[in-house]
C-alpha cells in the first residue's frame, strides 16, 4: 500500500516512485527484467513488484579500500539510463567517499551517523582488497587502516557485499609478490553473510540483481561454494559463449588478426580462460549489452576468478602451462647425467672386466 | 592457489625437471656401463653398422613369423595401444598446442571425433592387456608393481582426457586439473620403471642391430 | 539471448508450443496465468522468428511507455500474448510469452487508481457535493 502521508525516509518505495511519476507498471516492468536476470520464474515478477512497492529504501554503506575505483565507475556511471538504474532509487547510499560532498571529519561524522541510524540493517558494500601486512598500514582512510574499519563496520551490518575481484579474493593487489599482504573480505570476516560479486570490474547488472533480490525477498540469493550468486556465476563463459560452435568444430584462431580470428573463430589457442571462468558477461555483456572481450576479439582473462593475475600469461592456452625454462631443464639434465654417470662408474669399478666365455 | 593453478604451475615444473633428470640418469647409467670388448675386427663400415641398428629398431616391431601364433594377441593389442597413443598425442589439437608452446612447431590436427575414437580404442586395448596379464598364468607370475603401476599411469591420462574432451562428470577446471595431475604422475614415474622403454626400446634394439651388423650378421 | 542453437529450430518451437498449450489449459480450466521467459532460453534469432510466425497476430496490440517502450501483442491464440520490453535506449531487456486473460502489466493498479483519483479531484476542483447541486 502506498502511504503519501509518511515522511520521506519512512515512506515505502511504491509511494516514493509514485511521487516521482513512476507508476506500478514501471515497477512491474523492472521486476520482469530482474526476474529474468536472476533466472527466477517469470511468475515471481508480480510478487517482486509487490514486495518492492511495500519495502523501505535499503541502507547501503559503501567502503572503498585498496581499489582503483573501477568497480564504482562501472556500477554508478552508466553511459545511458537503463531500466536497472531504478535500483538506485531502491537503495539509500548513505556513505560513499568518492561520491559524497563531505570530506575529512565531516565524512567520518556522516559514516558514524549512517551506521548508528541503520544498525543491524545496512548492507556493507566493500570494493578494493584489504591489506593486512604491517598492521594494514598500506591503505588508510583518515589515518585508520582498512582492516580495522572492516572489522568494526562488518559487525553491525546485515550482510556484506564484496564488490569486484579485489574485495572478493584479493584481486590485482594480491598478485605475486603481494607486497601489501592484500586479501579478500572473506579472509578477514566470518560469521556474517557475505556475497562475492567478483569481476574486474563486475558486471553492473549482477549488483542490481543481488540488491533487488535482497530488497524484494529480505534475504540473499542462492550462492555457490565461492559465495557468488548462482544466477550469475553458475555457468562458465565457455558454456555461454557465442563462439562455442567453433570450439566444438575445432576451428581456432592461431594468432590475432589471422583468417580464423577474422572469421570469429574460437580463441582457446590464444589463451582464452573461458572454460575455467564463471561470470555472466558472455550473456549480459558490458556497456548495456554492447560487447564483451571475446566478442571484441580477445580471449577471456578470467577476471572473476581468484588469483587470475597469477595464472601465467593471458596468451598461454589452458592446454599449456608455465613450464620450466630451458636453463632449468639444462640443469636437470646435468644433474641426471652426473647421477647416472656416478652410478655407472660405481658399477664399472665393481666389475673390472667382463669375463670371457670359457667355451 | 587453485588446484588448476598448482597443476599448471609448480607441479608441472617439478614433474618436468624430475622426468628430464631421471631420463638422463638412466640413459647415462646404462650407456656408461662396461661393455664387452669386441676383439674381432668389424665386418662392416661404421655407416652400415648404424643402418643395421636403425633397421633393427623398425623390424623388431613385427614378430618373426614362427612366433606369431603365440604372441599375436599381445602384440596386436600393443599396436592398437601405441598407435592410439600416437594419434592422441600428435594429432590431437590441445597436445599439438602444448608442443607448439614449447617448441614453436605445429601442424594440422585431426578432428576431435577421431581422437575420441582413438582414445576409446586405446583404453579398450589397455583393459584387454590388463585382463590378459591377470589371466595368463606365466604373465601373472612375472608381473610386479612396476607393471601394474605403469599400466595405471597410462590409463589415467587417457581416461581423464576423454572425460575432459566430453566436458562431462565434473567442471572443466576440475577435469583439466585431474588430467594434468595424471600426466605429471606419469612423467615422474616414467624414467624409473618399464615405461622408460620410450627411450630404451630405441637404444636396446639399436645397439643390438649395430652389434649384429658389426659381426656381419643379419639384422 | 545466445546466438546459436543446438537443436533444430522447429523442434524447439514445437516444444515451446506444447508448453504454451499446457499453460492455456491451466488458464481455461483453473484461471491460472503463466509466462515463459524467452530471453532465458537458448533460442536463436531464427527460432524466435519462427515462433512468432507460428503464433501469429491477434486483435490487440498495446504500446506501453514506462521506463522505456514495451509492446504487448495478443497472438492469434486467445489468451496468448507476446510481450516485448525495451529500456530507454531501445534495447530489448525482456521478452515473454504471457498466457493470461489480460497480462498483469496492462491492468491498472489499485494504488495507482487511488492516486490518480486524488490527482483528478485536485485538478478539476470537483467535490462530490458540487455534482449534486
Amino acid at each position: 500500500m502506498s502511504d503519501q502521508t509518511a515522511a520521506p525516509d519512512q515512506e515505502n518505495l511504491g509511494a516514493m516512485l509514485a511521487r516521482r511519476g513512476f507508476g506500478r507498471r514501471s515497477l512491474l516492468k523492472f521486476a520482469i527484467v530482474m526476474t529474468s536476470s536472476l533466472a527466477l520464474p517469470p511468475s515471481l515478477a508480480p510478487v517482486m513488484a509487490d514486495n518492492l512497492a511495500k519495502a523501505k529504501r535499503q541502507s547501503v554503506i559503501w567502503l572503498s579500500f585498496q581499489e582503483c575505483t573501477g568497480c564504482l565507475e562501472t556500477l554508478l556511471r552508466s553511459s545511458a539510463p537503463t531500466i536497472d538504474s531504478l535500483i538506485f532509487d531502491f537503495i539509500s547510499l548513505d556513505y560513499q567517499e568518492s561520491l559524497m560532498a563531505s570530506a575529512g571529519a565531516a565524512a567520518e561524522h556522516t559514516l558514524r551517523q549512517a551506521v548508528a541510524a541503520n544498525k543491524g540493517e545496512y548492507l556493507l558494500a566493500i570494493d578494493g582488497s584489504v591489506p593486512v601486512k604491517d598492521g594494514g598500514v598500506y591503505s588508510l582512510t583518515g589515518g585508520r587502516s582498512n582492516v580495522s574499519m572492516l572489522e568494526e563496520f562488518a559487525g553491525s551490518a546485515k550482510a556484506i557485499l564484496a564488490i569486484g575481484t579485489c574485495a572478493a579474493y584479493g584481486g590485482i593487489p594480491k598478485a605475486h609478490p603481494n607486497p601489501t599482504g592484500a586479501v579478500g573480505v572473506e579472509d578477514i570476516i566470518s560469521g556474517k553473510p557475505i556475497v562475492n560479486i567478483p569481476g574486474c570490474p563486475p558486471v553492473p547488472e549482477v549488483l542490481s540483481g543481488v540488491l533487488v533480490y535482497f530488497v524484494s525477498f529480505g534475504k540473499l540469493p542462492d550462492l555457490d561454494d565461492r559465495k557468488r550468486p548462482l544466477a550469475y556465476f553458475g555457468t562458465t563463459i565457455h558454456d555461454q559463449c557465442y563462439r562455442r560452435p567453433f570450439y566444438d568444430q575445432g576451428k581456432f584462431a592461431k594468432s590475432f588478426d589471422d583468417e580464423g580470428a577474422r572469421q570469429g573463430w574460437c580463441l582457446f589457442e590464444l589463451g582464452c580462460k573461458g572454460p575455467t571462468t564463471h561470470n555472466a558477461c558472455a550473456s549480459l555483456k558490458w556497456n548495456n549489452g554492447t560487447s564483451f572481450p571475446i566478442e571484441s576479439g580477445h580471449g577471456c582473462i578470467g577476471c572473476s576468478e581468484p588469483d587470475f593475475w597469477d595464472q601465467g600469461s593471458f596468451y598461454t592456452s589452458l592446454a599449456g602451462s608455465s613450464a620450466t625454462g630451458w636453463r632449468n631443464a639444462g640443469i636437470a639434465a646435468a644433474v641426471g647425467l652426473a647421477g647416472g654417470a656416478a652410478a655407472a662408474l660405481s658399477a664399472r669399478s665393481k666389475t673390472p672386466t667382463i669375463p670371457e666365455d670359457k667355451s | 592457489m587453485t588446484l588448476l593453478a598448482f597443476a599448471r604451475g609448480p607441479a608441472m615444473q617439478a614433474a618436468t625437471l624430475i622426468m628430464i633428470a631421471g631420463m638422463f640418469w638412466r640413459l647415462a647409467g646404462i650407456l656408461l656401463l662396461r661393455r664387452k670388448t669386441a676383439h674381432a675386427a668389424a665386418r662392416t663400415p661404421f655407416l652400415l653398422r648404424l643402418a643395421g641398428g636403425a633397421k633393427t629398431i623398425v623390424t623388431r616391431t613385427v614378430p618373426r613369423k614362427n612366433f606369431w601364433p603365440r604372441v599375436a594377441s599381445g602384440v596386436s593389442l600393443g599396436w592398437v595401444l601405441h598407435i592410439g597413443l600416437f594419434v592422441i598425442l600428435f594429432a590431437g589439437a590441445p597436445h599439438i598446442l602444448v608442443i607448439h608452446q614449447i617448441t614453436g612447431l605445429s601442424w594440422p590436427n585431426l578432428p576431435k571425433g577421431v581422437i575420441v575414437i582413438a582414445s576409446a580404442l586405446t583404453l579398450a586395448a589397455l583393459v584387454a592387456l590388463l585382463a590378459r596379464r591377470l589371466t595368463h598364468p606365466v604373465l601373472r607370475l612375472l608381473s610386479n608393481t612396476d607393471d601394474y603401476l605403469s599400466w595405471l599411469l597410462v590409463f589415467l591420462p587417457i581416461s581423464t582426457g576423454i572425460l575432459l574432451s566430453g566436458e562431462t562428470v565434473a567442471g572443466y577446471g576440475t577435469l583439466l586439473a585431474l588430467h594434468i595431475f595424471s600426466v605429471e604422475a606419469l612423467m615422474i614415474w616414467l624414467p624409473f620403471g618399464k615405461l622408460m622403454h620410450v627411450a630404451l626400446v630405441f637404444a636396446g634394439r639399436g645397439m643390438m642391430g649395430f652389434n649384429f651388423a658389426r659381426k656381419g650378421a643379419a639384422t | 539471448m545466445r546466438d546459436f542453437n543446438f537443436l533444430a529450430d522447429d523442434t524447439l518451437v514445437d516444444a515451446l508450443l506444447a508448453e504454451i498449450a499446457g499453460l492455456m489449459e491451466n488458464l481455461a480450466a483453473r484461471n491460472i496465468s503463466g509466462s515463459i521467459d524467452l530471453l532465458g532460453l537458448p533460442l536463436s534469432a531464427a527460432c524466435l522468428a519462427l515462433l512468432e510466425q507460428r503464433l501469429g497476430t491477434g486483435e490487440i496490440t498495446a504500446t506501453l511507455t514506462a521506463a522505456g517502450s514495451s509492446e504487448i501483442r495478443e497472438t492469434s491464440f486467445s489468451g496468448v500474448w507476446w510481450s516485448s520490453h525495451a529500456d530507454e535506449t531501445g534495447r530489448i531487456v525482456a521478452m515473454l510469452i504471457d498466457v493470461a486473460l489480460v497480462p498483469e502489466i496492462l491492468k491498472a493498479n489499485t494504488d495507482d487508481v487511488r492516486l490518480s483519483h486524488r490527482r483528478l479531484l485536485d485538478a478539476t476542483g470537483s467535490f462530490p457535493h458540487r455534482r449534486s447541486a
